[in-house]
């Protein structure tokens, strides 16, 4: 099974219910998506174990919500690991995973909104 | 409660069939088991067999279908009836009104 | 009134992205969109907005889902305010803590529309349902305050005009629930002239106002008709034809009424429909079951009711019991009912007549396991004729001057006397003069003895000694019954005279009869010694009149009274 990190039927489904406002979902998702970054770095920089699984359950809901599986498969697996403070040590690696996978969501939901763009 | 009527084949008898209470309660049912019928039967048969419990608004119901079937002329018999309802029947002297077998 | 499917609908999320998109799902289905991005935020959009139902993210800033759920589903109060938690929670934990804040459904991440669509659907339908029951509930609470208040209403008026009467006399005990007249339960009690009394016991069929409407009619006539002197016969009939022509078919009142002579000791019994009451002896400890013998009132044609009563023999300190049947048919909590048998054991136990009445009272109140309120008891004893208080008289004092000088006869006839009771007609006749008011219970009870002498020594030709014995007493008015029944010839007269005097009036009544007469010494001798059951009948017309005078063959007899003008 090929990795998925966009999904297109989630994605043609979210275009029929947005129309119009479709890119305006895209650019929000993104910025959003920033903000949750900064969030987590902060919390992992505080050793706030509870403040950290808050930021990426809820970070977890939206890329799930946007058909990002691997994305939120990952915010899931740091979740998890913030639950035991002695896991806590994995945080640091899940996180740059995050990002880097975030880096290629973005890529495609900008590739994403040219093609609506262009319809 | 269940009231069932059933005329008898040349249409003279009608007879109604009371199961459970007869009281307050049953009073559309029973009109409706001598109003809404096809005869206009002579006679009239009320079965108690199977009747539970009678009380003074039944007593009430008995003299409207009295009323119905010709007042004095009505034929109407009360058959079947317990110790508890021959009692009640007793003490209201609703024999002076009624057969009651 | 249509049903209008556009709801508004509270977004509560604090996820941007997911805000919007749940904004557009929900917008796209046709209803009205309102956001908040915090729990704080929810509370206050819902106290402003008022939405139908709430779409909660469980995890926000500042206040979480669960607080806002538990703040908003307080402020909604007695209506459903749906809240679906958005989560992705899946700790069964996690799940209850949504439940205990109030939450009604969930729905997870990712969202999907057409599970959305139909939990909201699912949802709006028991937020309809409960605001229904509760309009229900409320029309039906102000229906039931307006029905509560006719009644007060409706009891108000029968207070007045079934007043109680003479329930309060030292004689009788009575045990009566203050609403009864809307179980249909009456309890009558009233003097008459003589001093005597009228009691009646009745139950019509049904309940509430239809119940008490018939019992207003029936107080007036009761109470009317004993006031003027009438008979229990013919309160009977009058009550039953009354009954008969308002009441529709099949209701009717099932009755016990009770003529109760002190100066006669005797009682009359009519019972037509109600369970027994009984007669209780006092020196022999004998209780004589009083049977309903007659249909209810109301149910029969004046042509065809009877009013043929049972008459008793009374000695001092007996007691009669009337019940309605809601003394028998008092439950249990096991609902079986007291019936008659545990009543003849209290009766069977009771080892003291005073306390008998108190001894019922109890064992209903021990059966049912708590205080009843919808039997009716009534306990009437008899008394020495002297120890009750006279009641004052009914007349109509229309303001005109007393007729002081006039004289008038009558001559009652065989057709006439086996059907009219001319004695209330009398009274009130002689009532117009004012000085006769303060005597009219004397009057009466003279009238009404003279009348009765007349009528069954004279023309029916009974013989007062066979009242000797309770069978006799039976047998006596049984032949009154019979002879009343045959008579085709003979008379009673009456000639009234009214003479002014100096600082009054003098009132002479002669009473005539057409019998054989008798022989006035030897009665006056024999009544004098004898206690027997046959009244006092001569000595009393002595004692209440100012003079009493018998012409020697017994056939006539005259009486006097007269006043002095008060100033």
């Amino acid at each position: 099974m090929a990795d998925i990190h966009l999904d297109s039927a989630v994605l043609a489904g979210l275009q029929d219910i947005m129309e119009a406002e479709y890119p305006l979902l895209l650019d929000t998702f993104v910025a959003d998506s920033e903000e949750r970054l900064r969030l987590l770095h902060q919390a992992l920089a505080n050793n706030d174990a509870h403040e950290l699984r808050l930021a990426a359950h809820s970070f977890k809901g939206s890329c799930s919500n946007m058909g990002a599986p691997l994305l939120a498969n990952l915010c899931k697996q740091l979740e998890d690991d913030s639950r035991s403070a002695t896991v806590l040590a994995d945080a640091p690696a899940v996180l740059e995973q995050i990002e880097r996978e975030f880096a290629i969501v973005r890529i495609l939901l900008k590739s994403e909104r040219q093609r609506f763009s262009s319809l | 409660m269940a009231i069932t009527s059933l005329p008898s084949d040349d249409g003279q008898e009608l007879t109604i069939r009371i199961q459970g209470r007869f009281d307050f309660g049953t009073h559309q049912a029973f009109r409706d088991s001598y109003e809404r019928v096809n005869v206009t039967p002579k006679r009239y048969v009320v079965d108690l067999d199977h009747t539970t419990y009678l009380d003074s608004s039944a007593l009430g119901m008995l003299l409207l279908l009295r009323d119905h079937a010709g007042g004095d002329n009505a034929q109407i018999s009360l058959v079947n009836c317990n110790a508890d309802v021959r009692k009640i029947l007793a003490i209201s002297n609703f024999e002076q009104l009624f057969k009651i077998i | 009134m249509p049903l209008d499917p556009r709801l508004s609908v509270l977004i509560a999320e604090d996820n941007a992205a997911d805000r919007m998109l749940l904004s557009s799902i929900i917008s796209r289905q046709g209803h009205r969109v309102i956001t908040a991005a915090n729990g704080l935020e929810a509370v206050a959009m819902f106290e402003q907005e008022r939405p139908d139902l709430v779409l909660m993210d469980a995890l926000m800033p500042v206040m979480d889902g669960f607080e806002a759920a538990r703040r908003i589903k307080l402020k909604a109060g007695e209506a459903l305010v749906p809240i679906i938690f958005l989560t992705s929670l899946t700790e069964g934990e996690a799940l209850v803590r949504c439940l205990d804040a109030g939450g009604d459904d969930f729905l997870a991440k990712p969202y999907n529309r057409v599970i959305l669509e139909a939990k909201i659907k699912a949802m709006d339908r028991l937020r309809r349902l409960q605001a229904t029951v509760l309009e229900q509930r409320d029309l039906i609470a102000r229906h039931n305050e307006h029905l509560l208040t006719e009644q007060r209403v409706a009891k108000a008026v029968f207070d007045k005009v079934a007043h109680s009467g003479c329930l309060n006399a030292p004689n009788i005990r009575y045990l009566q629930s203050p609403f009864a007249v809307f179980n249909g339960d009456l309890l009558l009690a009233a003097f008459k002239p003589s001093g005597g009394m009228h009691v009646l016991l009745g139950d019509f069929t049904g309940h509430g106002l239809p119940a008490a409407i018939g019992a207003m009619p029936l107080a007036e006539v009761f109470y009317g008709m004993t006031a003027k002197g009438y008979s229990l016969t013919e309160i009977l009939r009058e009550v039953n034809a009354k009954l008969k022509r308002i009441l529709p078919v099949g209701v009717f009142c099932c009755a016990t009424l009770l003529n109760i002579s002190f100066q006669r000791r005797v009682c009359e019994v009519w019972n037509g429909g109600l369970p027994d009451g009984y007669l209780h002896r006092i020196a022999t400890g004998e209780r004589l079951p009083l049977v309903s013998r007659h249909l209810p009132l109301g149910v029969l044609d004046p042509a065809d009711f009877k009013d043929a009563c049972e008459i008793y023999p009374m000695a001092l300190g007996d007691r009669v019991f009337l019940l309605s049947d809601g003394v028998l048919e008092t439950a249990n909590p096991a609902e079986q009912m007291f019936g008659e048998s545990r009543l003849l054991n209290v009766f069977a136990a009771n080892r003291q007549p005073d306390l008998l009445f108190d001894e019922i009272q109890q064992a209903l109140t021990a059966f049912r396991g708590e205080a009843h309120d919808d039997v009716s008891m009534v306990e009437v004893c008899m008394v020495e004729a002297d120890s009750l208080p006279r009641p004052a008289l009914a007349f109509v004092d229309n303001g005109h001057s007393s007729p002081l000088d006039w004289a008038a006869s009558f001559e009652f006839r065989a057709q006439t006397l086996k059907r009219f009771n001319p004695l209330p007609f009398l009274l009130q006749l002689l009532l117009e003069v004012h000085g006769l008011r303060f005597q009219g219970g004397a009057l009466y009870s003279v009238l009404a003895e003279l009348y009765s002498n007349a009528l069954e020594h004279g023309v029916l030709g009974l013989d007062s000694r066979l009242k000797c014995d309770a069978a006799g007493f039976a047998e006596y008015y049984r032949q009154r019954s019979l002879r009343l029944a045959e008579l085709d010839h003979g008379y009673v007269r009456f000639h009234l005279q009214l003479l002014p005097e100096a600082n009054g009036g003098r009132l002479v009544v002669k009473v005539e009869d057409s019998g054989p007469g008798f022989d006035v010494s030897t009665i006056l001798e024999r009544q004098r010694t004898a206690q027997s059951l046959s009244g006092r009948g001569l000595s009393l017309i002595r004692r209440l009149s100012d003079r009493s005078t018998w012409a020697d063959d017994g056939r006539g007899v005259s009486v006097e009274f007269s006043w002095i003008d008060q100033a």
